[in-house]
């Protein structure tokens, strides 16, 4: 599903965000990507998304290379990945189900199949009585909520989640791994940054730990650190 | 990317979802379209009515050719005449004719009492619009018959350095006030745009392509422009009317185009410089914004 081969990524400031970091990440796979701030997390994810081209190595999802893509293609490329953001990203002037159908307008769905599909991903993430109300109505766990349902409602193979509980408290913080888990079982192959030690711990997943750019370590059921 | 009629009617949904939400910014927009525009109209009455008013003195120009007093093949000539370039109409003057009308401006007197009517035939030119006088005069020289050529030399010249001038100022200010234009419109739509980069962004990340993303925007700012040029069309037309009803009376001395007259060259212009202003100044605005 997601091949990274020796990815280094330098932004034009000189940091060095990546340095040569390989792995693989089968099909149906939830693998945790943790490590300390700037250890290369966000910035892995952004190549994943092609959000940033890589400055060197080899990075292909779905057995495509993504690193040469054209600007169409990176278009379709995002369309069978998720994204889950810390910081939600939801469009505060459209409703709940607007931000959702949005992702599907977008990318040329017919109206007739947007609405059932909307109904029913937003009755999965327990919002389908708020469907009609602005973001700005709702508790940060339910607009994480809304993000999680435009990042899977169009049936993505792929979703990245980059610290989605990182604005959340402990309760919610479950209540959204439970519904990945869920989304997981279903077959999607879920790639989540995050420093929620007792979230990795608790659900003793892949673990891969990034440090100062570097693959430290790859545990198949690990915990937050490597000692656990 | 082609643009289906379905999809048309989502950008244009959002286009004016867009312009409603973004009210403020959108009506600032649209503002400073109508100034722009505007002026560009101003400019454009004013360039129109100089090149009316040089036109209507082409139109007083006429070339006076003498015949030799030998000459008895005049409807010969006089079809040769007709058939020079830039030559509007000919009218024949014989002697007879030529002394009536001197006499009529000497107040009726008599000038040639007792002698023989010492004045040649003649034929008047008028000139077209595109004539040029000086080739026209070349080729009339050639004609056999002819023995002088008598016209308003140095008016026409100072004419033709006069028209040029107008129309050179007046072509350098339409260009640098579309460009004026143009540039604040592009800032303006900037601040729009920049106001919902975030939505931009979003609509990248979820797989909408460039296009999918530039449409409503470029609707948008297409709206605005010709929403700016209507309004700009409006006071204009109502501006100038209300003008050349004012100065009817001096209407021999300065003559205007009539609001008829201009209507169409004014919408057609304005409206098409409205689309354009909209529409590249939203494509342009976009392409850093696109870059996600």
């Amino acid at each position: 599903m997601l091949i990274a081969k020796k990815l280094t990524k330098i932004f034009n400031n000189g940091v060095l965000a990546l340095n040569e970091v390989s792995l693989t990440v089968d099909k149906g796979e939830f693998v945790f990507l943790v490590g300390a701030s700037g250890a290369g997390k966000s910035t892995f994810l952004n190549l994943v998304i092609r959000q940033e081209v890589p400055t060197s190595g080899a990075i292909s999802v779905n057995q495509q290379n993504i690193a040469y893509l054209k600007k169409k293609e990176i278009a379709y490329l995002r369309r069978c990945i998720g994204v889950i953001f810390q910081d939600y990203k939801l469009l505060p002037q459209k409703t709940v189900y607007e931000n959702v159908s949005f992702a599907m307008e977008v990318i040329g769905t017919k109206a007739k199949v947007i609405k059932p599909r909307v109904y029913t991903v937003l009755e999965l993430v327990g919002l389908l009585n708020k469907a009609h109300v602005l973001p700005s109505e709702l508790s940060g766990g339910q607009q994480q909520r809304v993000c999680l349902a435009r990042a899977i409602v169009n049936r993505p193979l792929l979703l990245l989640a980059d610290e989605p509980t990182g604005n959340l408290d402990p309760d919610t913080s479950w209540e959204i791994m439970d519904l990945l888990s869920e989304i997981n079982k279903r077959g999607t192959t879920i790639v989540m940054a995050t420093h929620n030690r007792e979230i990795v711990d608790g659900l003793q997943k892949r673990v891969i730990a990034l440090d100062r750019g570097r693959l430290v370590r790859d545990t198949p059921k690990g915990g937050y650190a490597l000692e656990t | 990317m082609p643009l289906k009629p379905r999809s048309f009617f989502y950008f244009l949904h959002e286009a004016l979802l867009g312009l409603v939400r973004n009210r403020l910014m959108s009506l600032t927009a649209m503002g400073i379209i109508t100034v722009g525009l505007f002026l560009f109209g101003l400019f454009l009455l004013v360039t129109a009515n100089l090149q009316y008013f040089t036109d209507l003195a082409w139109g007083e120009i006429e070339l006076r050719v003498f015949l030799k007093p030998a000459v008895t093949n005049q409807a010969a000539i006089g079809k040769q005449l007709s058939a020079l370039p830039g030559v509007q109409s000919v009218t024949y003057i014989s002697k007879a004719e030529g002394a009536v009308s001197l006499e009529k401006m000497f107040n009726n007197n008599h000038l040639f009492l007792d002698e023989e009517n010492p004045l040649p035939d003649a034929f008047n030119l008028t000139l077209t619009k595109t004539a040029d006088p000086e080739a026209l005069t070349r080729l009339v020289t050639a004609i056999p018959g002819i023995d002088e050529i008598v016209f308003g030399q140095d008016f026409v010249k100072f004419m033709e350095i006069a028209i040029r001038l107008v129309m050179v100022a007046g072509l350098i200010l339409l260009f640098l006030t579309g460009l004026a234009v143009l540039y604040i419109v592009v800032n303006t739509i900037q601040l729009t745009v920049y106001a919902r980069r975030k939505e931009i962004e979003i609509m990248k990340l979820v797989g909408a392509t460039d296009a999918f993303v530039r449409w409503p925007f470029l609707l948008e700012g297409i709206i605005l422009g010709l929403l700016g040029a209507g309004l700009a069309l409006l006071l204009l037309r109502e501006g100038y009317t209300y003008l050349v009803f004012r100065l009817q009376h001096y209407r021999r001395f300065l003559p205007l185009l009539t609001g008829k007259e201009i209507n169409l060259t004014l919408t057609v212009s304005l409206l098409s410089m409205g689309l354009f202003f909209g529409g590249f100044g939203s494509h342009i605005s976009l392409k850093r914004y696109l870059k996600v």
